[in-house]
């Protein structure tokens, strides 16, 4: 049986999305998938990636209006027959949320959040979170102007960390950089900006998928060894924290989880103990590191979605590594000319 | 000592040692893995201190202080 899988997210730059990762696991699962990449611009390298994307589309921004977003996906359905959208950004999580049951009736379904479960696991809501789950959130105050930002770090005092509300965190030791990184991340990203009670320790990611009725496909855990200036994680080892585990499957099932998700903590170097920093909901962009050690998610997502058996095991060894390299691609100005004047590959 | 995270311990000959529980690597000199190895396969203190004397022609006293110090490392970082 085909199966058409379109994805978004396959913009493989500094700041990856996690597309080309899904495709890629896609690919590898023995399945027959037709894998169609969905793009915001005519440069995103996914796009190029012939060997694991058969097929891309420009779509409309989703900030933008929501009809111009559902004809376009009815558009490429139309000459795709797209069983599964894997969905692989924040920002457009919201835009599919509310359009899920117009392609569900069109045929084209998704495993994603609810309202709810995105709400639930916002930045700003981490303290209810980590009560529900039995772990701990690190003390951080919202911030929505430089006043709020120094009665801030007088109370959690310096170093602190500084962070957006999307994207981008910083650690400051001094109220000078605790100013310039404010505005920075305010002039990317906006308000509110979270100010963090700085906890040493290290950061540990872990990948789960849930079915939304509280069960898990499977979960892996990662060490970040290096991370970007963007905070992205470019290096890891796969770890077996058992501890950890538990934690991410109260997340499955305290949350009756919806779709992928990366569960970002903390381990305290002093106590042990974890702290959770922030639940993202969708694959992360190492998601094909997981599919590598023989947990792949996305194939087993696209099992549950078109009523295949599949696995739900998490059994992977630890002590395998993630290489993150980059790399050129030499293509010709033609392929660049279909995608930006017909808006497909 | 904690002898179930010892068990779950990753050491290679070269002395490498992988922690599986958090991803931490660490590298072990010759009397450092042996220790390690004892440790592991369950010998006492008294135990080690005796092998090691035998295996590195040095007094109990010298080898007591390498042991308590080796120990005290791997307490440090979680590892027993």
């Amino acid at each position: 049986m085909k199966i058409t899988v379109a994805v978004s997210g396959i913009n493989t730059i500094d700041n990856p999305g996690p597309g080309a990762g899904i495709c890629r696991a896609l690919k590898e699962s023995g399945m027959d998938i037709r894998t169609i990449g969905l793009a915001y611009d005519a440069l995103e390298p996914g796009i190029y990636l012939d060997h694991i994307i058969d097929k891309s589309d420009i779509m409309p921004y989703p900030s933008g209006s929501r009809e111009a977003f559902i004809e376009r996906i009815k558009d490429i359905h139309a000459k795709e027959k797209i069983d599964v959208i894997i969905s692989a950004l924040d920002a457009e999580l919201p835009i599919y949320m509310d359009i899920e049951p117009v392609l569900e009736e069109i045929g084209i379904k998704m495993l994603i959040p609810t309202k709810e479960m995105f709400r639930t696991r916002d930045k700003l809501r981490l303290k209810e979170l980590a009560e529900k789950i039995g772990v701990k959130a690190p003390e951080y105050i919202s911030c929505a102007s430089t006043t709020d930002l120094h009665n801030a770090v007088d109370k959690l005092e310096f170093p602190c960390m500084v962070k957006g509300p999307f994207y981008e965190a910083y650690k400051a030791y001094t109220i000078g950089e605790a100013e310039s990184y404010f505005t920075k991340i305010a002039m990317a990203w906006g308000y509110p900006i979270i100010v963090q009670k700085f906890i040493e320790g290290d950061e540990y990611d872990v990948i789960g998928c849930g079915d939304g009725k509280g069960n898990d496909m499977g979960v892996f855990a990662i060490r970040k060894m290096t991370i970007t200036k963007l905070g992205k994680v470019w290096n890891a080892v796969s770890v077996r924290n058992e501890r950890l585990i538990e934690a991410t499957k109260k997340v499955v099932k305290g949350l009756s989880w919806r779709g992928g998700f990366e569960f970002e903590v903390l381990l305290e170097n002093k106590t042990q103990e974890i702290y959770v920093l922030e639940i993202n909901p969708r694959f992360p962009a190492w998601v094909y590191f997981p599919a590598g050690c023989g947990i792949n998610l996305p194939a087993r997502m696209v099992q549950f979605l078109t009523g295949q058996k599949y696995e739900s095991h998490s059994d992977y060894k630890s002590g395998k590594l993630m290489i993150r390299y980059t790399n050129e691609l030499v293509k010709d100005i033609k392929d660049f000319e279909k995608i930006s004047t017909f808006g497909e590959s | 000592m904690d002898r179930d995270k010892l068990s779950v311990l990753a050491v290679s000959d070269s002395g490498f040692i992988f922690d599986p529980v958090t991803g931490h690597s660490y590298t072990a000199n010759a009397t450092g893995l042996k220790i390690l190895e004892l440790l592991k396969a369950g010998k006492e203190l008294d135990e080690i201190k005796s092998a090691l004397t035998d295996e590195f022609d040095a007094s109990e006293d010298e080898v007591s202080v390498d042991i308590n110090d080796f120990i005290e490392n791997l307490k440090k970082y979680f590892l027993i």
